[in-house]
């Protein structure tokens, strides 16, 4: 899977869940300023754990979710862990 | 003077991952253990979050018989050993009080009841295709079993029935309880909690919700991570003060208010209002004063959210008091044992009356700055509690404060 097909992937999920209007979504945008809610945030990380069936740590420190950019550079890892691992 | 009813209570019976009776369960809460270990009830290499706090080294063949078994879902069993073990504590004897039995009601709560039960019928229907359910299933899992069974095992013929609001279940079971006699509904009750929910579904279900910790559950303190399932069930006799005192009870103390109120705001997120308008209440209907509460047993969950939220609450209802109080979360040792949590926690808070000691907030490392009030870390401390509050704040907004006080 390329990186904008992860990253198209994941402005799907945000999209839907978060019922924000696709377009404005970019790597810069900050999860705080879309006001997005606590039970559409775990939906879009269930709905991530779905697309790209890894798991997304409860505490890891290192998934950080400032802008869209730190999600997507936490699936990528995730995922290039999980085939490292396969 | 107060001018209705006292309420006193008389015996208590608990199991938890912190032991079998309520002596084992004091004697690890006083000490500061924490019951959470890894997980034994499910496959550890399914789940993410491999931690809870379970009910140890428990053999059901050694505590009830085959034909027992067969309508007794886990729960149900905890809720029996529970009220067995507080009647036993209370020195009645339904059964040959038969005027008593009739006055006397059965409110035991649950979050979700039979879990496992339901649980099993839907593996064996939907995944093996198995052409037909065991019929006892639906006594088992309903929600109102714990209470029936009890009702039925000694012989009370008064009100009896389940209530149901999630991590507030059995606070809400002990205070309509206490209002009941209060009112002169009833003369007496059993009143309290049952949980036994930990499976595969359930701590998937929780982990998806991403409210648990990973390491440990660390309520108020910085750095804590969420929450830990727990199990058990917990009982407690109350009844009239001037019975009790009549027939020469053990009196441990009396419940002397109980407030309650909803958020209507969040599903999951707490809100600090809904909180606070239920201390206040619990304050006015024990017409008990701020000043007068030295320990409260809080909601404590070990989210970041719960505990910061709760703290504000305290502070707006007690003002400069709340500086004085100790505010501690037993969820640290016994987890968080969802619909039975309050009735766990009402019995570490009689405990910590009788025995003049708070248990502390265990597993604490840092002081947060959002959790700023005296949270008794991880040492147990000597002081004599003249009133307590025991606070359950629910999923979904549904508060209930329980106001004990010393005799």
């Amino acid at each position: 899977m390329t990186e904008e097909e992860i990253r198209e992937k994941i402005f799907d999920i945000i999209a839907k869940e978060a019922r924000i209007d696709r377009g404005t979504l970019t790597l810069e945008s900050k999860l705080e300023d879309l006001k997005i809610e606590s039970l559409d945030m775990v939906q879009i990380l269930f709905g991530i754990e779905d697309a790209f069936d890894v798991y997304v740590p409860q505490d890891d420190q290192s998934f950080k979710l400032a802008t869209l950019k730190d999600v997507v550079d936490g699936v990528k890892r995730l995922v290039a862990a999980k085939q490292q691992s396969a | 003077m107060a001018d209705h009813i006292r309420v006193a209570v008389t015996g208590i019976g608990s199991i938890s991952s912190l032991g079998h009776n309520v002596g084992e369960i004091w004697a690890a809460l006083e000490a500061g253990k924490t019951g959470i270990a890894p997980l034994t009830q499910v496959p550890l290499e399914q789940i993410n979050i491999k931690i809870g706090a379970e009910v140890k080294n428990y053999d059901e063949t050694k505590r009830f018989d085959d034909r027992e078994l067969l309508v007794y879902d886990r729960y149900t069993q905890f809720a029996l050993l529970a009220a067995r073990e507080a009647m036993a504590d209370a020195g009645i004897d339904f059964k040959k009080d038969e005027a008593l039995g009739l006055e006397t009601a059965v409110i035991v709560a649950s979050g979700v009841g039979g879990w496992s039960t339901i649980d099993q019928a839907f593996y064996s229907l939907h995944k093996l295709g198995k052409p037909r359910a065991h019929p006892l299933t639906i006594p088992r899992m309903m929600i109102s079993a714990a209470a029936s069974q009890i009702s039925m095992r000694f012989g009370l013929k008064g009100p009896a029935f389940c209530v149901s609001s999630a991590c507030s279940s059995s606070n809400h079971a002990l205070g309509e309880a206490y209002w009941m006699i209060r009112t002169g509904r009833a003369r007496a009750a059993l009143a309290g909690g049952s949980e036994a929910e930990i499976s595969l579904t359930s701590q998937r279900s929780w982990e998806s919700l991403r409210v648990m910790a990973s390491d440990t559950c660390r309520p108020f303190s910085k750095d804590r991570k969420g929450m830990v399932i727990g199990e058990g069930a917990g009982i407690l006799v109350l009844e009239r003060l001037d019975d009790a005192r009549k027939r020469g009870a053990k009196i441990y103390c009396e419940i002397a208010g109980y407030g309650l109120s909803a958020d209507a705001g969040d599903i999951v997120m707490p809100d600090a209002d809904g909180a606070a308008r239920a201390m206040r209440q619990a304050l006015q209907t024990s017409g008990l004063a701020p000043g007068d509460i030295d320990y409260i047993n809080a909601h404590g969950t070990g989210t970041q959210l719960n505990d910061a939220t709760e703290v504000k609450a305290i502070k707006a209802v007690f003002g400069e008091a709340a500086k004085r109080l100790m505010v501690t979360s037993t969820k640290s040792m016994h987890g968080h044992a969802l619909g039975a949590a309050s009735a766990l926690e009402a019995v570490a808070t009689v405990k910590a009356i009788e025995q003049s000691v708070v248990p502390p907030t265990a597993n604490y490392v840092a002081p947060d700055p959002d959790c700023d009030l005296d949270h008794v870390p991880n040492t147990a401390r000597r002081a004599k509690i003249r009133a307590a509050f025991s606070n359950s704040l629910a999923f979904g907004g549904l508060n209930a404060v329980v106001a004990f006080k010393a005799v």
